[in-house]
């Protein structure tokens, strides 16, 4: 085996396999990441940040939430109106 | 403007230079992970590749060392250049040409580290999403640099504030 093949066993090589079904859990660390920059930009220091973090967290994913029901509510009754 | 660029080169360094330290290792792990994870779960090959998807690279040009590194293994990786991974997987350039013997052959020898769905938009979404927040630190690290260190929300609060008092005034 070459170190090009040995290599090729590690991450960031040979890409990972995820279950089609976890597809829209992996949304939950990325909202947090981008609800923790967001608020560490806002901040003087880091005190009261992770409860900050938390709120924007929660606001990213119930908006998301609230996005993603309207949009099916939308697509059904498009198919309710014009079938 | 040296902030900025540490910032870019590396998520944190830019506030780890003006003295945030904690913020600056706040910036590192909440940028760093989205950026790893994704390309742990997509591999370099086809992720980091300006020749398959111009503007995901564009986005994930927001952090700038793990971009090169990443481009660099790509490069390397399989004795295939990104260049060719792009040819072979589009199906276009001298690949095209090739008998389908050796279009195969070529083929067998990057499927390994190709990523397909929902692997691939795993990916590419972390990745882009790291990049574009690392934009957000980088200009975050400028104006920390040009007013004190207070983040832009305060300095305008401040600001308003002093307006305030010389209208009254």
């Amino acid at each position: 085996m070459s170190g090009w093949e040995l290599l090729a066993q590690v991450p960031f090589v040979h890409p990972l396999t995820i279950p089609p079904g976890a597809r829209m859990w992996f949304f939950l660390p990325l909202a947090f990441c981008v609800a923790v920059v967001y608020r560490a930009t806002r901040a003087r220091s880091t005190e009261g940040l992770l409860r900050g973090a938390l709120i924007t967290f929660l606001n990213i994913v119930v908006g998301m939430a609230a996005i993603a029901i309207a949009a099916y509510g939308l697509h059904q009754a498009v198919l309710y109106f014009w079938p | 403007m040296q902030a900025g660029i540490l910032a870019w080169i590396l998520p944190g360094a830019g506030h780890y230079w003006l003295g945030h330290k904690k913020l600056a290792a706040v910036f590192f792990a909440a940028i760093s992970l989205p950026y790893l994870t994704g390309a742990a779960i997509g591999g370099v090959k086809t992720t980091l590749n300006p020749f398959l998807n111009h503007w995901l690279f564009l986005a994930e040009l927001g952090v700038g060392s793990y971009t090169a590194a990443g481009f660099f293994l790509a490069n390397s990786v399989g004795g295939i250049d990104a260049r060719e991974t792009a040819a072979i997987i589009r199906r276009t350039g001298a690949f095209s040409a090739l008998s389908p013997e050796r279009q195969n052959a070529r083929e067998s020898q990057i499927v390994r580290y190709v990523s397909y769905y929902p692997s691939a938009d795993v990916a590419q979404i972390y990745l882009a999403v790291a990049g574009l927040l690392n934009l957000l630190a980088i200009l975050d690290a400028i104006a920390r640099a040009q007013t004190g260190g207070e983040p832009v929300f305060y300095h305008e609060l401040a600001t308003a504030a002093a307006r305030r008092a010389e209208g009254a005034a």
